[in-house]
């Protein structure tokens, strides 16, 4: 079951008199369970890729449909409620709010989306023990150390069963062995329950994670090849192509335009990041 | 250099708030100027009408008891030794015209200035009529030339005039000068007839010279009329009675010296003065008023200046990674703090640049306001905002900008204290603050207790400036201790805001709790501008009830009488004898009392003495004693005897109780008269010491009383009596019949009017806090931006964000108008017992105004709910893509 399907995607800001273009024509498709690494230089539109998938911005052409609806015409609020049902997001600086507790962070969606305040406190308790953080519900963000952070993050990114979880640099802010338990905790809740993990990285080993790993430059897709956990796969990948090409991550592709080359990836997680020099970069 | 980059550039790109602290802050010192203003235009008016009538008068001749008996000219025959001299009649008189632009109702129409009472009859002058009260000038032209200048118009030109051709226009008994502007204003010519009034009877006039504008023309706006000193004796019913003798003093006299030796020769009773101590007399008279609209215009200030401590307190904190990076490069701590002073100054320059020129505008309405209170009250002026002059906008000035830069010193040396490291670490400093340092608490404390301490002191020099400051005190007390109260309010509201506000609620109480430094000084400008509210509708309300049960005490009498719409306090308009017999002739009317009263100096305080019938007052009238415990039956001993009683206000400002004895100047000399009882009186800050009308009679002459109190027989409806009466004294009286009713209703009514100016004053201060909440509001959400971002992500809809700002707001008006009613209290406390009782000399006693109150709450809190409605429509405009970490 296709649970993303993003056709032609442009985004261009104007930045002073010129125009800045992010993403030139990307097409991309997610399977339901499918678990995609997006990889590529800084600036290369990686991030604006994700918002775009993750109705957080829209694009200036192109369309993007969830579980088969179009998210073109949506005002702001039909498209919150969209990110609010259907929707988790995962970020490098955690983004909890620092005002609220742990448990409140969890609950957040679930609140905002009208549900009983009981259920979600039930909600909130399972999910807190599954990812190791039941002692810290009542703490604020600020107590936290940084993986207990971004485990809090991701609680809160699945507690109200998303079908696509999105997740930018979700191991920027940690170390090496914290980074390593968020991409298991990420690649789990993917078989668990099934949602499409698009996670955009810039760490070799956290993309070798994926089933697919797909590259972006300059505002394109660029066509991968199925790879191993070897680092350099996706750069040597690109080099032996050379054609921008759009990609269909999952089971088996699903839409393919007659002049499109769709690779389809399988497999191949490998534990990542076992071997980082010098990853201290906690914020905690 | 650094500061254009650092302070000039970022105040440009937070356009909004600092467009907002300027705002603030030229309301704030826009009102202080406004209030200056019309302070100075209530004494300027009288004193430029003053130095136009005075002319080259050097000193002045007058007579206890107002008047001065011509026959005693005599007596005088040695002033011309020091130089020239010349009799004045001297008086506000209403003057009737015909008038071409008056409406056809206009008959009967109010005096201008008026005070409520409904005229029995009109001027004997074809309608329409228009009535003007004018400045009436009796003069001996053959004496008088070389004191004023008269300049007759001829046509449009100024014709030379000899004395013979002023005596040919003034010797007719009917004859009146108007000036060019009055007899346009009305479409006056030469010929016309005008008529005139000081009391109850119309004289009718003819007009026979017009007056450019210059030398005494000049006053009140052209409202000025010119007569023969025997006509205008005659046309105000004071024959036989001068006002003042003018003194022109020889060339080279010293007029110091030439005082002194006048009063030495001057027979007993009699005066001399310069022309000018009149206006510093008036000054004084107005102090307290002045001196408390002043201090209720510094809170409008005072406000202002908190949003300036905000708006610095806001870039200290949003800029600390700044700041670290500027002390990194070598910016020293002072260099730093002078950065952020130079802010609030920069600020402030502009803030007092805009509130000048806007404070002279305010003054129109302050002067609109005031100028009724103080010509019902004191003097009759033609209040008129003086031009905007290099000395205002230096006041505007030296408030402004000291006051700005004191506000930001706090924040400033904040700044300063940033280490180098704050740019390293990015330190943001937005994370949850539960613990409250000790000083929040202690130093609240401190000032409340100084607050009661310095209300304790007597006044100094008749201002209540330790009330002020004791008020000042739990202000500022009230204010440093909002952090505790914000800390307390969010732990006992954290269930109602959770279970009831929903989400959003929980949001707003998480959101409350993070921000209670930042939310602090706001919520207490709001605060501190809600409890002078408070304070001031206490007093109000109190002072209010405690008018209207006194009025209802002391107003017995059924009918009240004056031939001036001012009442019995105009001296001058005095009821005939005719008219007292007409009224004791009717069938219902069981008794009366006349009240007589002249202008005197007590103690360099001008004071009113006054006669009545003590016999009447006891048995019949309502009158409340403060002392003796038995006043009414010490007022019945004093009857006939040299004994007075006192007015609450006189008996505080210049220390007489009962048993005491003061001496008060009469026509024949200073006479001792002992002190009887301290009554209740609220018609006048002027101290006034009544005699019984027989004592009054025979150390001041006989005088016609100016008001009558009129008894009814039991059953009598006052209505019909009224109605009779009128038919039976006829059109040509000029009279002004009240009944008890109608009285208490003007009375109130001219209470309400004096306390417009203070609803005004209040409402501005309230409006700028309101301000000071939304760009608080404003700030936070835009400093949270990124928390906005990340709650639009996980699924707040709009709808969600307006109510988590909204009800942040709410609940910090709340909170604010608690503290408000709380600190309110106390300071109405200091306003009733203490500011009042110093200013004015009355004892209020105290009323709450629930109603009042309660409805003010909610309007608070509405209000500023309404307040959070921008922030919370900008913050739902955040895109969630803000969150970005690219950014």
């Amino acid at each position: 079951m296709t649970v993303l399907h993003a056709r032609g995607l442009h985004k261009r800001y104007p930045r002073g008199d010129a125009e800045v273009t992010a993403v030139a024509g990307v097409s991309l498709t997610l399977e339901r369970g499918a678990f995609a690494a997006l990889v590529g230089p800084s600036g290369c539109g990686k991030s604006t890729l994700l918002h775009l998938c993750g109705a957080m911005d829209r694009p200036t052409a192109g369309e993007v449909r969830l579980e088969g609806r179009s998210l073109t015409g949506l005002d702001d609020d039909a498209l919150t409620r969209v990110r609010r049902a259907r929707i988790g997001f995962v970020f490098q600086s955690f983004n909890l709010l620092p005002t609220l507790t742990v448990g409140e962070n969890i609950g957040l969606p679930l609140l905002l989306a009208g549900r009983d305040s009981g259920d979600a406190r039930q909600r909130v308790g399972e999910w807190a023990e599954r990812i190791g953080i039941s002692h810290r519900l009542d703490h604020l963000p600020a107590q936290l150390s940084g993986g207990e952070a971004q485990r809090t993050a991701i609680a809160r990114a699945v507690v109200h069963d998303p079908v696509l979880l999105l997740a930018d640099e979700p191991t920027g802010n940690l170390d090496t062995a914290n980074g390593r338990r968020i991409v298991e905790l990420l690649r789990e809740v993917n078989r668990s329950s099934g949602a499409a993990v698009l996670l955009v990285t810039h760490d070799p080993a956290v993309a070798a994670a994926a089933e697919r790993v797909l590259e972006m430059r300059d505002g394109r897709l660029v066509p991968t090849a199925e790879r191993g956990p070897d680092a350099d796969g996706a750069r040597r990948t690109r080099s032996e192509t050379g054609v921008a090409a759009p990609a269909s991550v999952g089971a088996r592709p699903s839409v393919r335009a007659p002049e499109e080359t769709v690779s389809t990836v399988r497999g191949a997680a490998a534990v990542p990041g076992a071997e980082r020099p010098g990853a201290e970069r906690s914020a905690s | 250099m650094l500061f254009r980059t650092f302070i000039v550039r970022a105040l440009l790109q937070q356009r909004l708030r600092s467009a907002v602290t300027i705002a603030s802050l030229a309301v704030g010192v826009g009102v202080v100027v406004a209030i200056q203003l019309a302070n100075a235009s209530s004494v300027r008016g009288f004193e430029t009408a003053l130095e136009a009538i005075a002319g080259r008068t050097s000193l002045e001749i007058t007579s206890a008891g107002g008047a001065l008996d011509e026959t005693r000219l005599a007596e005088l025959g040695w002033l011309r030794e020091y130089g020239l001299v010349s009799p004045v009649i001297d008086a506000d008189v209403v003057l009737a015209v015909t008038s071409a632009s008056a409406s056809p109702r206009a008959r009967g129409t109010p005096d201008p200035g008026s005070g409520g009472f409904e005229p029995a009859a009109g001027p004997p002058v074809e309608p329409p009529v228009a009535l003007e009260t004018v400045r009436l000038l009796g003069v001996d032209i053959l004496r008088d030339r070389p004191f004023r200048d008269y300049p007759l118009l001829d046509g449009d030109a100024i014709r030379e005039t000899t004395t013979e051709a002023f005596l040919d226009r003034l010797t007719d008994p009917q004859s009146v000068i108007l000036t060019r502007v009055l007899a346009d204003r009305h479409g006056v010519a030469m010929g016309d007839a005008v008529a005139l009034a000081s009391g109850e009877r119309w004289a009718s006039l003819r007009v026979t010279g017009i007056l450019a504008a210059d030398g005494p023309a000049q006053v009140l706006d052209g409202n000025f009329a010119l007569m023969d000193v025997a006509a205008a004796q005659w046309a105000v019913d004071s024959l036989g009675r001068l006002d003042r003798v003018d003194v022109r003093l020889a060339d080279g006299l010293d007029v110091a010296a030439a005082e002194l030796a006048i009063a030495a020769r001057l027979p007993r009773g009699m005066t001399v003065r310069r022309p000018s101590s009149r206006g510093a007399e008036v000054e004084r008279m107005l102090r307290a008023f002045h001196f408390n609209l002043t201090a209720l215009s510094l809170i409008a200030l005072l406000v202002g200046l908190f949003l300036v401590y905000n708006t610095v307190s806001v870039s200290v904190i949003a800029r600390r990674a700044e700041i670290g990076a500027l002390r990194t490069v070598g910016a020293t701590r002072a260099g730093v703090a002078a950065l952020f002073l130079g802010e609030a100054a920069a600020l402030a320059v502009v803030g007092c640049a805009l509130g000048a020129p806007l404070g002279w505008l305010m003054a129109h309405g302050a002067v609109a306001l005031t100028s009724s209170t103080v010509s019902q009250f004191w003097i009759a002026s033609a209040a008129e905002v003086p031009p905007l002059d290099a000395r205002m906008v230096a006041v505007a000035f030296a408030v402004g900008i000291p006051l700005a830069l004191a506000a930001a010193a706090v924040p400033a040396l904040e700044a300063a204290r940033v280490a180098p490291l704050a740019a390293v670490r990015g330190d943001r400093d937005l994370a949850a603050r539960a613990r409250l340092p000790r000083r929040f608490v202690v130093g609240p404390v401190i000032l409340f207790a100084s607050g009661a301490l310095l209300a304790l002191p007597d006044p100094v020099g008749g201002l209540p400036v330790f009330g002020m400051l004791a008020a000042l005190a739990v202000v500022l007390g009230a204010a440093t201790l909002m952090p505790a109260v914000l800390v307390a309010f969010r732990s006992a509201a954290g269930t109602a805001l959770t279970r009831w506000g929903r989400v959003e609620g929980r949001l707003a109480h998480a959101n409350l709790g993070a921000a209670i430094p930042r939310l602090s000084i706001s919520v207490a400008a709001l605060a501190a501008s809600l409890a002078m509210m408070v304070a001031i509708a206490v007093m109000v309300g109190s002072f209010r009830e405690t008018v209207a049960y006194w009025v209802g005490q002391t107003l017995q009498a059924d009918l009240f009488v004056a031939a001036s719409r001012r009442g019995p306090r105009d001296a001058r308009a005095a009821i005939s004898e005719g008219t007292e017999a007409v009224i004791a002739a009717h069938p219902a009317v069981a008794a009366i009392d006349g009240f007589a009263s002249v202008e005197a100096r007590h103690g360099g305080e001008m004071i009113t003495i006054g006669a009545g019938r003590f016999d009447v007052v006891t048995t019949r009238g309502g009158l409340q004693f403060k002392a003796p415990a038995d006043g009414r039956a010490a007022m019945a001993r004093a009857a006939g005897r040299d004994a007075v009683v006192v007015s609450e206000a006189f008996s505080l400002k210049h220390g007489a109780r009962p048993g005491d004895r003061i001496e008060l100047a009469t026509p024949g000399g200073p006479v001792r008269f002992d002190v009887a009882a301290v009554y209740y009186d609220y018609s006048s800050d002027r101290g006034v010491a009544v005699m019984d009308a027989a004592t009054f009679a025979r150390h001041f002459g006989p005088r016609r009383p100016a008001g009558l109190s009129v008894y009814l027989a039991p059953g009598a409806d006052p209505e019909t009596v009224r109605d009779e009466l009128r038919a039976a004294l006829g059109p040509e009286r000029r009279l002004f019949i009240n009944t008890n009713a109608s009285l208490r209703t003007s009375v109130l009514r001219i209470f309400d009017a004096t306390f417009a100016i203070t609803y005004a004053l209040e409402a501005i201060a309230i409006a700028v806090s309101m301000f000071g909440i939304a760009a608080t509001l404003l700030a936070l959400a835009l400093e949270r931006r990124r928390e906005i971002a990340m709650l639009r992500l996980v699924g707040a809809e709009s709808r969600h964000l307006r109510r988590m700002i909204v009800i942040e707001a709410g609940a910090l008006g709340v909170v604010a108008q608690a503290v408000g009613l709380g600190v309110g209290l106390a300071l109405s406390v200091i306003l009733i017992y203490v500011i009042n009782v110093q200013s004015f000399g009355w004892t209020i006693q105290f009323h709450l105004p629930a109603g009042f109150l309660a409805q003010a709450t909610v309007a608070v809190v509405a209000g500023s709910a309404l307040a959070g409605l921008y922030p919370a429509r900008l913050a739902a405009r955040f895109a969630c893509n803000d969150l970005s970490d690219a950014r």
